[in-house]
């Protein structure tokens, strides 16, 4: 097995076996990092904790719901806000977050009539929601408050309420992943099946795995109500509490994020035989695939092909602006978990780019498995990295790009690396054939910062010329570009515009005549 | 000759993996009923044979591998010179290979968790 050894982590010898470098002749049998396991004491991890996977991730994209934890104010801060996963209806699930503010009184002498009078005040300080979730922490599920019985009691005393339980402690598993796990199968277990949807298609989906980050799921649902397709549910961006509840009704779960919602699929798959297609929103290649994919299992595939030969049309010359330009930069993809799987072969063949590590802070082996699989020979593929491993990475492959979370991306920016943020994006969203343009237009944007070459300036040694006036962008990307491509009037860069969703929301889409009466899978 | 069909199923294997998703199930029994239920239709669409849709599951299966199948002849232009015997014989090795790599000899240590 060709494992790397950190020269930093020398002193943390079972470090070794977490990090992999595919050679030529490697494949998954002789290739692959340990993972989620408990983070090895002595590293300094960048993962979150149980609560906040179940949270912070998959529970607070529901748009109509309060999300209170139950637990000190410290908890549901830090998981406030951070990603942009938006909502069609004035963002309520980011604007607010709630907290029984559990404090050490509580803890002696019990926090369930504090977190009763709470989700009541909560319910009445916003009227027109009635929906909740309430979030267990690591110190409530210590001292054993019975949040079930409390709720239960709540939705006694008010019928037109209902309240998912969501019980995912901090202490819950390894990181943030168990908690993915955990609000998962207590979705299924409790709420599905409770509602019964409308159907109004032949063709219905649950759209699962998609967080709504900058517009994401508009996206990627505009492209299925011109195929005609009915969507039941999303899981969780942008979704609704009661319309979660009905995801049972679907003929098919369409799956973007196995790592954090493969559970919900295989579960609706064993209990009520919705198969499950995970596809790629992200890439022209991989996309069209996708959408193709999606076509064929309804037969409906002459429509994909359709909306895919538009896309293409309208979006092609501009990717190729940008992949001119971006050929042959070295990357790092270095995001949380199925990011790394769903760029990487898209980002080489789309534009070029060569992904020299992919890392996962919290993905399983599984997730490594796809992203070793899909980058070329040299990565280094990294599990659960520390700081200092990966300042070494930046400084060993001299990246041009590193694509991560703001906080290892500040780490980045100060070594003078640019970064992309590859959680809550910079300039998004990045589904979809014009996001994918936007997405390559954020990437040459920051690899030819104009500002990362002044960085590189040390004006308290180096000789500079003080008669020249600042680079632009394309001064500094067009210089070793051919004339050819330079002079090529077909290729162009992005022209989308600040804002690719709002135009979204005048379209008409096509009605199609239904074939027969609908029929849910059973 | 033998080298030459190894290179071949190589090549196949390695689209599958870099392009699909179907073979990555968490678990090494849903990867076997996967790859089982995908690699079946790719060699019935390759070889002109009917292909059943009959139930969600079947319906699945033929959608992976029809993209499968789009993949390997715009890819592989040599596959519409075999016969269909050899088409038969390609796509059990590459099954037998995908298996292998994802199931019988994989280092994924999760595989035979007995949960989802
Ligand atoms: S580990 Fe526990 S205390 Fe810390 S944020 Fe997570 S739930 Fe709260």
């Amino acid at each position: 097995m060709p494992l790397h050894e950190f020269d930093c982590s020398k002193v943390i010898p079972e470090r070794k076996q977490h990090a992999v470098v595919k050679g030529r002749e490697e494949d998954l049998t002789s290739c692959l990092p340990k993972g989620y396991l408990n983070t090895i004491p002595g590293s300094i991890s960048e993962r979150g904790c149980a609560y906040c996977g179940a949270k912070h991730v998959i529970g607070t994209p529901m748009k109509d719901v309060i999300h209170i934890s139950h637990g000190p104010v410290g908890c549901t801060y830090d998981t406030w806000q951070t990603k942009r996963y938006l909502s069609d209806n004035n963002n309520f699930q980011l604007k607010y977050t709630f907290a029984s503010d559990v404090k050490e009184k509580h803890i002696v002498f019990g926090a369930d009539k504090l977190l009763k009078s709470n989700i009541i005040d909560a319910f009445k300080a916003f009227p027109d929601i009635k929906r909740m979730t309430v979030y267990q922490t690591c110190a409530t599920a210590l001292i054993g408050d019975d949040i079930e019985a409390i709720c239960d009691d709540v939705m006694e005393e008010m019928p037109d309420v209902d309240i998912f339980v969501c019980n995912s402690p901090g202490f819950a598993g390894p990181s943030q992943s168990a908690g993915h796990h955990k609000i998962n199968i207590a979705w299924v277990n409790n709420k599905v099946g409770t509602v019964e949807p409308e159907i109004t298609s032949d063709y219905v989906i649950n759209y699962v795995g998609e967080y709504n980050i900058q517009g994401d799921q508009e996206i990627m649902q505009d492209y299925f109500k011109r195929m005609g397709i009915q969507i039941l549910s999303t899981f969780t961006g942008n979704g609704s509490y009661d319309d979660l509840r009905g995801m049972h009704r679907a003929h098919l779960n369409v799956l973007e994020c196995a790592r954090s919602a493969e559970y919900i699929c295989d579960e609706l798959r064993a209990r009520y035989g919705i198969p499950r297609m995970d596809i790629d929103g992200f890439g022209f290649k991989a996309l069209a695939g996708s959408l193709k994919k999606i076509g064929l299992f309804f037969g409906i595939e002459d429509r994909a092909q359709a909306i895919i030969d538009e896309e293409v049309a309208r979006w092609q010359p501009e990717l190729d602006w940008y992949k001119e330009r971006l050929k042959g930069k070295k990357l790092c993809l270095w995001p949380g978990g199925s990011k790394l799987w769903h760029w990487a072969h898209t980002l080489e063949e789309d534009l070029g780019i060569r992904i020299v590590s992919v890392y996962t802070k919290f993905g399983h082996q599984g997730d490594m498995e796809k992203g070793i699989s899909r980058c070329s020979e040299g990565a280094l593929a990294i599990d659960d990295p520390n700081e200092l491993e990966t300042l070494e990475v930046m400084e060993k492959l001299k990246p041009d790009l590193i694509l991560t979370g703001k906080r290892p991306g500040e780490v980045a920016k100060k070594v003078r690396v640019p970064y992309l943020n590859a959680h809550a994006y910079h300039n998004g969203p990045y589904k979809g054939f014009e996001g994918w343009v936007r997405f390559a237009r954020d990437i040459y944007n920051a690899i030819y910062s104009p500002l990362h070459q002044l960085a590189f300036t040390d004006i308290s040694k180096d000789d500079f010329a003080t008669d020249k006036g600042f680079m632009t962008r394309r001064m500094i990307s067009d210089v070793d570009l051919d004339d050819e491509v330079k002079n090529n009037t077909e290729l162009r860069e992005y022209t989308g515009g600040f804002d690719s969703v709002s135009k979204l929301h005048d379209r008409e889409y096509p009605e199609f005549e239904s074939q027969s009466a609908p029929a849910a899978a059973e | 000759m033998q080298e030459t069909i190894e290179n071949k199923v190589g090549d196949l294997l390695s689209f599958i993996m870099k392009n699909s998703l179907w073979q990555f199930n968490s678990r090494g029994w849903d990867r076997r009923k996967q790859s089982e239920g995908v690699l079946t239709k790719v060699s019935e669409l390759l070889c002109d044979e009917p292909v059943s849709k009959e139930t969600p599951a079947d319906k699945c299966y033929y959608a992976e591998a029809q993209c499968v199948v789009d993949g390997f002849n715009k890819n592989f232009p040599w596959l519409k010179d075999l016969s269909k015997d050899e088409i038969k014989a390609l796509i059990h090795q590459l099954h037998e290979r995908l298996d292998y790599q994802t199931i019988d000899a994989s280092l994924n240590a999760e595989l035979t968790v007995k949960n989802y």
